[in-house]
């Protein structure tokens, strides 16, 4: 049922990695947990996830606060690399992290591509769980 | 040294655990470690196998699905262990047609008989004090069910005779409700296993009901697994929340050795994030905001939590209010303990004086606490885990 899931998100992560300038790659749910990560051993991956949700979530209120419309994606820009932090369904976010000059038309390309492998994977992963009494 | 005080009891190893059952699983005993789908549930009776062993009690391991040096690499993910503690039971090398030099080797894997006469020749020679039967699916689909029903009575007796505690996995795909029944019966405890994914995150849940009338049952008490830690009970959400200028960050700050606070002139204005590691107990901590113009923070946190831990200003009681709206904003029927922040304070009110002043339920624990000093906080996260866990 879900044996395969998260080498198969982990694929996608690797994928978009390996785009020039590229840093990082994470995928976070919206509230805030970790789903997987292809992180350098320097982050916590926990405290990355946390983050992200907290800004997506303040950055989704603030785009329909301001009657923006739906909400893609935040981007943090700072002095030596951007984070991209971007909806992929309803239920994930995906951290991307490139360096400052990146050419960000093949940045963003690639993150559209990986959201849309994400969102279909996360879909399908999907067990009811059972009652709890 | 058999690493379980007067040896009457059967640690797990996990702490929090051991002490819900009064020191662990009686001696002897019979534990039916059951799902009716593919759960993590050999995780537990690996981390029961491996807990003995470096305990330095004798442990048996019946795998009918690893090569015996498989099985021992396998399980040397739980921990370092003495070799010498941990017998398998070898019932793979005969089906792969490979030599093997094990002392307990069942030859046939088509003789039902064979099979259970080695199980018990190793029972009996070696006295285990913990067995491990991974699992009795494999008999109920390969045997007629009535003859493995008697071998598994054989082996329940066996273990009894040298006062082992033994799992039996089991995922039934076979039997009908009236055989899992006698099965329970056979059983003294009743471990159920549930594994289930939400967006993207797996989580694997147990729950322990003794089968004996008005023994220890417990709710459905999440899990995780960490190479060489083993399992522990694993709480992905403890929600500290409370009013403004409560302590809420200082209480996340002592109870996690790192944590995170993002806050600016002193207030928290995103949340607080650290995770704690204490008596077999995981648990990731999340801080709310007090003010009211950051409630949409607890939208995007207030999911999948597990316990709440509710800071007041146990000398402002004008803002009890305010910390029962923030315990509603969490969610219906999440456990809570209300830790009385400040109680060194002067002014600060008795936890009986809390519970009537906030119109609360009568038994809802209040913890005075100084968080500033560290006081009574651990003690608030102790009383959660076990309102969580449950046991009655």
């Amino acid at each position: 049922m879900t044996d395969d899931f998260h080498p198969r998100i982990i694929a996608v992560l690797q994928e978009l990695r390996r785009i020039p300038d590229v840093i990082a790659v994470a995928l976070a749910r919206r509230d805030g947990l970790l789903i997987a990560h292809v992180l350098p051993k320097s982050m916590d991956p926990k405290r990355i996830a946390a983050m992200a949700a907290a800004i997506v979530g303040t950055s989704e209120m603030a785009a329909s606060e301001m009657g923006f419309g739906a909400f893609f994606q935040s981007i943090v820009d700072s002095g030596q690399a951007k984070m991209l932090a971007t909806g992929a369904g309803e239920e994930g976010i995906l951290i991307t992290m490139v360096r400052t000059d990146a050419n960000m038309g093949l940045v963003l390309l690639s993150v559209g591509k990986a959201v849309q492998a994400i969102t279909d994977l996360l879909e399908q992963a999907v067990t009811p769980p059972e009652a709890q009494a | 040294m058999t690493g379980t005080g007067d040896g009457s009891r059967i640690r797990t190893g996990i702490q929090v655990l051991d002490e819900r059952l009064k020191g662990g699983f009686p001696r002897p005993s019979t534990l039916l470690l059951f799902s009716d789908k593919p759960t993590e549930k050999r995780l537990f009776a690996e981390n029961f196998a491996v807990q003995g062993a470096i305990a330095g009690e004798i442990t048996l391991y019946v795998d009918f699905f690893r090569a015996p040096t498989l099985a021992r690499a396998e399980l040397s993910r739980f921990g370092k262990y003495p070799a010498d503690r941990l017998i398998v039971v070898d019932a793979v090398s005969s089906q792969l047609m490979v030599e093997s030099s094990e002392p307990y080797r069942i030859k046939d894997i088509d003789d039902l008989q064979e099979i259970c006469d080695v199980i018990v020749q190793a029972i009996q020679e070696q006295k285990p004090s913990r067995i491990v039967i991974d699992s009795m699916e494999f008999l109920a689909d390969h045997f007629p069910k009535d003859a493995v029903l008697d071998q598994w009575k054989r082996i329940i007796d066996e273990a009894a005779k040298v006062r082992s505690v033994t799992c039996f996995l089991f995922i039934n795909w076979t039997y009908h409700e009236r055989d899992l029944s006698a099965i329970r019966a056979l059983s003294d405890f009743v471990v159920e296993f549930q594994s289930s994914m939400r967006g993207g995150i797996l989580r694997n849940s147990m729950r322990i009901s003794e089968m004996e009338e008005g023994g220890i049952r417990t709710n459905w008490i999440p899990y995780a697994f960490k190479d060489l830690v083993g399992v522990t009970v694993y709480f992905p959400r403890i929600m500290v929340t409370g009013p403004f200028n409560a302590g809420k960050s200082t209480v996340v700050r002592s109870l996690c050795e790192k944590s995170i606070s993002i806050d600016r002139m002193g207030t928290t204005v995103a949340f607080d994030y650290g995770s704690v590691n204490i008596t077999g107990i995981e648990a990731e901590i999340f801080g709310t905001p007090g003010q009211e113009r950051f409630e949409f923070i607890f939208k995007i946190f207030a999911r999948e939590v597990s316990g709440v831990l509710l800071v007041i200003d146990a000398s402002r009681p004008e803002d009890f209010e305010r910390a029962r709206h923030m315990l509603e904003l969490i969610g219906p029927r999440i456990p809570y303990v209300v830790l009385a922040n400040k109680s060194d304070l002067p002014g600060a009110l008795a936890p009986d004086t809390i519970v009537r002043k906030m119109d609360l339920p009568d038994g809802t624990p209040v913890v005075p606490t100084v968080a500033t000093e560290s006081k009574g906080v651990r003690d608030a996260l102790a009383i959660l885990a076990e309102m969580i866990i449950g046991v009655r």
